[in-house]
């Protein structure tokens, strides 16, 4: 089975961001590592092997040099091989775009099985997994809290919220977005590291997948940033004080507010 | 007036956050409901008390149909037919999905993370936790926003909206994911730990292995599992297993509430990926509320009970509130 | 005297080949294992002194008095009684032999007799030691619970056959006149008087067959020697002489294969990392093994054991014995046919019950790294070093240890800390000092600094350890030490990550380290922290970063001394002091620590049953601060218990894992109403700093 991760390179911890003058995230200086949902997603790509045979894993990001340091772990944790498509005209990707090349990617790469990690909230590209779906005109089953791969079919437990649990199937091929719940990677063994650096990591252009650099990059860009302004730190937000039942009230409405009642 | 799509949360529209769409969508034209169901009347008429001008009950996709598919199929179909001037999805998981499938199809610009509208329209974006807001517009298609409804404040401005059928022919896609095993609406059986999306513990603030009764019954109310700090689980308030803690389970849940929690540098590291963490504890300097979207200070064991008693009510009398909403 | 020499003789030659057979095996045993790491035999002026106080001194035996001293009695008795065999054999060929020159002075005879009787005392001794600590009576309390019952029974009554049979040989030979000390032996004329009614002839007889039976239970003690545990009469004091000098305690090795150490970056084929199987452990793992006399010191300090969990020093050295001696058969002939001889091959060194493995993983991962063990063994046997090396295979090669470790070490890598927190929350701490930190960032340290403050991650991210950070910064800056700190540049020492057995990690954050320290042209460092301190000045060595590191004890105890700080305000508390294993039983800093707290006026310092070399662990060394305790009861409260019982209203201690451990600790004692609300776990620097501040200026920090 081949099976393709998508991985991305993230901030090490909560920084502040830079931005570019171009109002582009500026990610030169600030030291990345593999997201942990990615992590998770790799790692669950190897436990496929217990029911599937032949599973062969390829990793594969978008971004500037740096991101293969992203690949190298994900070699380490078991990826077989990986892909990082390179290309200037990259820089400025939206979702769309982004969704775009990675599709083009796993295409060329014919798989099985598309994996990733679901990314993290106001990383403004929750909605790839989606939308790489949607391209390869094939099923996607998003935000799963549990997989289970069978030979020709994929299971996922999903939380919607409001209380909604469901558990969803789809026929391979398909795409799959999973979240942290799905459990902490195992630690890699000593070999794997010394394995890792055995491992290929091909880079492709744009060329490669045959996309015309006008349809990505801050030229392809379906959404233009106009401002960014710093605003208050993330954490903490409100404190609140007072009367018991009063406290409870605002509580509730908080709950109530991001649909918890 | 150009319309403005609002894709309604649930079947009927009847929560929140649609409500909260429908707000901000009056600033950009006329809004329009597109339901995941048939319309009934009580909800149609929530809707038209908070703007919605037209109403489209979506027709059943047969079974088998898996909603999300359905809803984008449906979108694609009405932004094709009234070219809106936006299309507004709560950023919720399926609307996630909906918005980043729907951007697709129509070659859209799709923004996410958004917690208000401005005219134009103009979205502006919570980026890295609310540390920056960042003002972005769409420039090609139809914009489509996922917008964060928690931040927006709820307005009515009641109008007639008119329910209009629709005829989409849904394609064979529509029939590749399939729901095997619904479990809608809360359980009895607690969820585990580790993949529950709402956990609720005690620690030493609760006092007493009586007091943390209070923990487990709002981890009930709230359809959640409870957890125990290291403190309570070392006094046996809870069982071992439910320590949330770096040496126990490290828990992601869309929402952690952590009563009487202190936050040692052990208890945050197994609870920091939480989506969204409130505190209460009676020490206003508690590490805690470092972490916590929402801090109250008070005594677990006065205000705990008054929230259990508050869920209860609006359980039996859902409304909706339009209370302003006040950020720090 | 025909009948004498051939029967002499032929025991003798039978004894030998039987013993020859058995130490030929033995030492092929021990070859088998790798080669030891180079040193083992480097400083050798040490190396004899250690011999001669610890195996002619009997320096550590004698830290229990009375066990101490029987077995100083058995030691230089079998060691002056030589003589006596020396005598026995030459009274084979001569009946009238006596040793050449002093063989016939009136003090060794004397000297043989007072040792005789005190073997014989001895006996006594360890027989009601044996009876009182017996493991039926005592349970896993008894020093011997687990140990070889029978054959250590056994072995006291051959000692005492020795003993008797020499007597009735010596007492016939005075009354045939063939006896070579005209006065001075006491015992043996006492025997010879009881022996004298009963006539010359059935004297020579009693003189044959005391010589031969004296003899031949000699001959049988060798031979009983060579296959018990008895052993270490013969290896002790090659163990003792090939040990790491001055202890096995401080840094750890790196990981050595085939004597060579191991270069993560560009490994070797064959490299084995760590110990996996019973051969990869080296001949002087071998030896410590086969030096083991089962004595139990090293349990009754072990915390683990201490409360109730199933790590015990000396069954997993017995454990991994046995399983060398099983399997031996198969180690010296690969070709073995023998079903339970390839069985006993066949069992995996660490795995559970099931899984039929030699050590288990709960044995395993239950060790705190406290040293406790090793500071006891009379045999300088290398536990710690031992149970690192099987951790290194289970975390490097099989990845198999507990899932709660596997967080903080992707902590580590990715973020540089165990918690996660990542670079910039590192000078949180410093947040509201009424001073600048001045932070290095980049470039050389500014000549006018005395030290770099290495705080550490929990210094920087703890919020008990912030508050300590905070006190010696303080107190830094009242003496006017000038010193800096590294900020978001440091890194975890990589302590957790080496005791846990994940080397590579070790080395690669210390070698950042290092390069950061060595860039910033480091000479001098301070640290809060008992196992950065460790790590810095032990271990970083190895890895070519060397510097003068003090802990904030010593340095605050020597500014007091100079005057540069002035504790004048009294601080009203009965205070205890808990020694924390890296500073104190690894690293020998007992005294700084004591010294502030006696210069703090008002304070009543009341010690700890268990205190310096015997103090008892908090329970987060070796890595279990990141692990959960879930088996016995737990070793902080244990510990907590302790220091409660001195009456302390302030526990202190030098270390922010032993005051994470014992506030947790008191915490928990105190929702149980067992401890006084008012009691505080602290750092001795911040009892210092209450002295040390004047009264009115601004407090640092929210007490």
């Amino acid at each position: 089975m081949r099976v393709v991760v998508l991985v991305k390179q993230v901030p090490s911890e909560d920084v502040g961001l830079s931005f570019a003058p171009d109002l582009t995230v500026d990610r030169g200086g600030l030291p990345g590592v593999l997201s942990a949902g990615d992590r998770i997603a790799v790692d669950q790509g190897l436990r496929l092997a217990v029911r599937v045979r032949d599973v062969q894993i390829t990793a594969v990001t978008m971004g500037p040099l740096s991101a293969r340091e992203a690949l190298r772990t994900a070699l380490l944790l078991g990826a077989d091989n990986a892909v990082h498509i390179l290309d200037e005209a990259l820089h400025g990707s939206d979702a769309l775009a982004t969704s775009l090349v990675l599709a083009a990617a796993a295409a060329r790469l014919e798989f099985d099985l598309v994996l990733c990690g679901s990314a993290s909230a106001d990383s403004g590209m929750s909605a790839v997994p989606a939308m790489v779906a949607e391209r390869l005109a094939v099923p996607g089953l998003h935000f799963a809290d549990e997989l289970l791969v069978r030979e020709r079919k994929v299971e996922i437990h999903r939380d919607d919220g409001h209380g909604d649990l469901r558990v969803l199937v789809a026929d391979l091929p398909a795409v799959v977005s999973i979240t942290e719940r799905c459990g902490e990677p195992r630690y890699p063994r000593y070999v794997s590291r010394v394995d890792a650096r055995e491992k290929l990591i091909s880079t492709w252009s744009l060329g490669t997948l045959s996309i015309d650099p006008a349809q990505v990059g801050r030229r392809g860009a379906a959404c233009v940033v106009d401002a960014v302004t710093p605003h208050r730190p993330a954490r903490p937000r409100a404190l609140v004080e007072g009367d018991p039942t009063s406290t409870a009230v605002r509580l509730a409405d908080f709950l109530a507010e991001r649909e918890f009642l | 007036m150009r319309q403005v799509l609002v894709l309604a949360e649930g079947t009927t529209g009847t929560r929140r956050a649609t409500c909260a769409l429908l707000t901000v969508a009056r600033r950009l034209g006329a809004p329009a409901v597109v339901l995941g169901g048939p319309a009934d009347p009580a909800g149609t008429a929530l809707l038209g008390r908070f703007g919605a001008k037209t109403i489209y009950p979506m027709p059943a996709p047969g079974p088998g149909g898996q909603s999300a598919a359905a809803r984008v199929e449906m979108l694609v179909e009405l932004a094709r037919r009234t070219s809106p001037a936006a299309i507004l999805i709560a950023s919720g998981r399926d609307g996630l999905e909906i918005a980043g499938r729907v951007g697709v199809r129509l070659d859209s610009g799709v923004l996410s993370d958004v917690v208000d509208v401005l005219d134009g329209p103009v979205a502006v974006q919570s980026v890295r936790g609310g540390s920056y807001l960042v003002r972005s517009r769409v420039v090609r298609g139809v914009p489509v926003l996922a917008v964060r409804t928690e931040h927006i404040t709820v307005v009515p401005d009641p109008a007639t909206p008119a329910v209009r059928q629709v005829r989409v022919a849904f394609p064979a896609g529509v029939y590749a994911v399939r729901t095997v095993r619904p479990r809608t609406g809360r359980t009895s059986a607690s969820p585990e730990l580790s993949t529950a999306a709402v956990v609720v513990t005690g620690g030493r603030g609760v006092g007493s292995r009586a007091a943390f009764d209070l923990v487990n019954r709002l981890a009930e109310a709230l359809g959640g599992a409870a957890g125990g700090s290291h403190t309570a689980t070392e006094l046996g308030w809870c069982p071992r297993k439910a320590l949330v803690d770096q040496v126990g389970t490290i828990v992601h849940p869309s929402l952690y509430l952590a009563l009487g929690v202190s936050g040692s540098q052990r208890h945050c590291a197994g609870m920091r990926g939480a989506a969204t963490i409130v505190a209460i504890d009676s020490d206003p300097a508690a590490p805690i509320f470092r972490l916590s979207d929402l801090g109250v200070v008070g005594d677990v064991h006065q205000v705990v009970p008054e929230l259990l008693a508050e869920i209860e009510r609006r359980r039996a009398q859902p409304v909706i509130s339009t209370r302003t909403v006040t950020e720090a | 005297m025909t009948v004498r020499l051939v029967l002499g003789v032929a025991i003798a030659l039978a004894a030998f080949a039987v013993a020859g057979r058995r130490i030929l095996l033995l030492g092929r045993l021990g070859m088998s294992g790798q080669p030891a790491e180079p040193g083992r035999t480097r400083g050798v002026g040490g190396r004899a002194l250690a011999l001669v106080s610890e195996v002619l001194g009997q320096r550590k035996l004698l830290k229990w008095t009375v066990p101490g001293a029987a077995h100083f009695a058995v030691f230089w008795g079998f060691t002056i009684l030589f003589a006596t065999i020396v005598e026995g054999f030459g009274a084979l060929f001569d009946r009238d032999f006596h040793i050449p020159l002093i063989g016939t002075h009136a003090w060794l005879g004397f000297l043989e007799d007072t040792f005789i009787v005190a073997v014989l005392c001895a006996l006594a001794v360890f027989a009601v030691i044996r009876l009182t600590q017996s493991p039926q009576r005592r349970g896993r309390r008894s020093r011997f619970f687990g140990s070889h019952l029978g054959p250590a029974w056994l072995v006291l009554f051959m000692i005492f056959n020795v003993m008797w049979t020499l007597l009735l040989y010596r007492g016939a030979q005075i009354n045939t006149g063939n006896f070579p000390f005209s006065y001075g032996a006491f015992a043996s004329e006492a025997v010879a008087r009881l022996l004298a009614p009963a006539g010359r002839t059935a004297n020579d007889v009693l003189e044959t067959v005391g010589l031969l039976a004296s003899l031949g239970v000699v001959l049988a003690f060798l031979v009983l020697v060579l296959y018990s545990k008895h052993l270490h009469i013969f290896l002790a004091p090659l163990n003792v002489a090939f040990s790491r000098r001055p202890r096995a305690l401080g840094a750890l090795l790196p990981v050595y294969s085939g004597g060579r150490e191991v270069d993560f970056e560009d490994p070797d084929e064959d490299d084995k990392i760590g110990r996996g199987v019973i051969e990869d452990f080296t001949w002087k793992g071998m030896l410590d093994f086969g030096t083991c006399t089962e004595c139990g010191r090293c349990q009754s300090q072990c915390p683990a054991w201490n409360t109730g969990k199933p790590l015990n020093p000396k069954l997993l050295i017995m454990g991994l014995r046995d399983h060398a001696m099983a399997k031996a058969p198969y180690l010296l002939d690969a070709g073995q046919t023998n079903a339970d001889v390839l069985a006993e091959a066949g069992r995996p060194l660490v795995g559970t019950p099931d899984e039929g493995g030699v050590i288990d993983p709960d044995v395993l991962w239950s060790c705190v790294t406290c040293g406790a063990c090793v500071e006891q063994c009379p045999v300088d046997i290398e536990h710690v070093d031992h149970i690192v090396d099987m951790r290194r295979y289970q975390v490097l090669i099989e990845s198999q240890f507990p899932k709660e470790a596997h967080t903080m070490l992707r902590n580590l890598e990715r973020a540089g800390d165990p918690w996660g927190r990542g670079a910039r929350a590192r000078l949180e701490w410093t947040a509201g000092l009424p001073f600048e930190v001045r932070v290095l960032d980049g470039g050389k340290l500014p000549a006018d600094i005395e030290y770099l403050l290495w705080v550490g991650c929990a210094g920087a991210l703890d919020e008990n350890a912030k508050k300590t950070t905070r006190a010696v910064a303080e107190l830094l800056h009242e003496a006017g030490v000038e010193f800096m700190v590294l900020g978001g540049e440091e890194t975890c020492t990589g302590d957790a990550a080496r005791r846990l057995g994940q080397e590579v990690l070790f080395q690669e954050l210390a070698k950042q380290n290092v390069e950061k320290l060595d860039a910033a042209g480091v000479k001098r460092i301070v640290v809060t922290c008992a196992h950065c301190f460790n790590a810095l000045g032990n271990e970083y060595p190895q890895l070519g970063g060397v510097y003068e590191v003090l802990h904030h004890t010593q340095l605050l105890s020597r500014l007091v001394a100079e005057g540069r700080l002035v504790p004048e305000h009294p601080v009203e508390a009965a205070v205890t002091y808990h020694d924390p294993c890296y500073l104190g039983r690894h690293n020998r800093v007992f005294d700084p620590p004591r010294d502030i707290l006696g210069n703090v006026p008002g304070l009543q310092l009341t010690e700890m049953p268990r205190h310096r070399e015997t103090s008892f662990c908090c329970g987060a060394g070796g890595a279990r601060m990141w692990m959960e305790e879930t088996i016995g009861t737990r070793i902080n409260e244990t510990r907590t218990d302790e220091a409660l019982a001195t009456g302390a209203d302030v526990i202190a201690a030098a270390c922010p894992y032993c005051i994470v451990m014992l506030t947790d600790g008191t915490a928990t004692r105190k929702q149980e109403g067992r401890a006084p609300e008012d009691v505080q776990v602290v750092d001795v620097s911040r009892l210092l700093l209450r002295a040390v501040r004047p009264a009115g200026s601004p407090p640092s920090e929210k007490e």
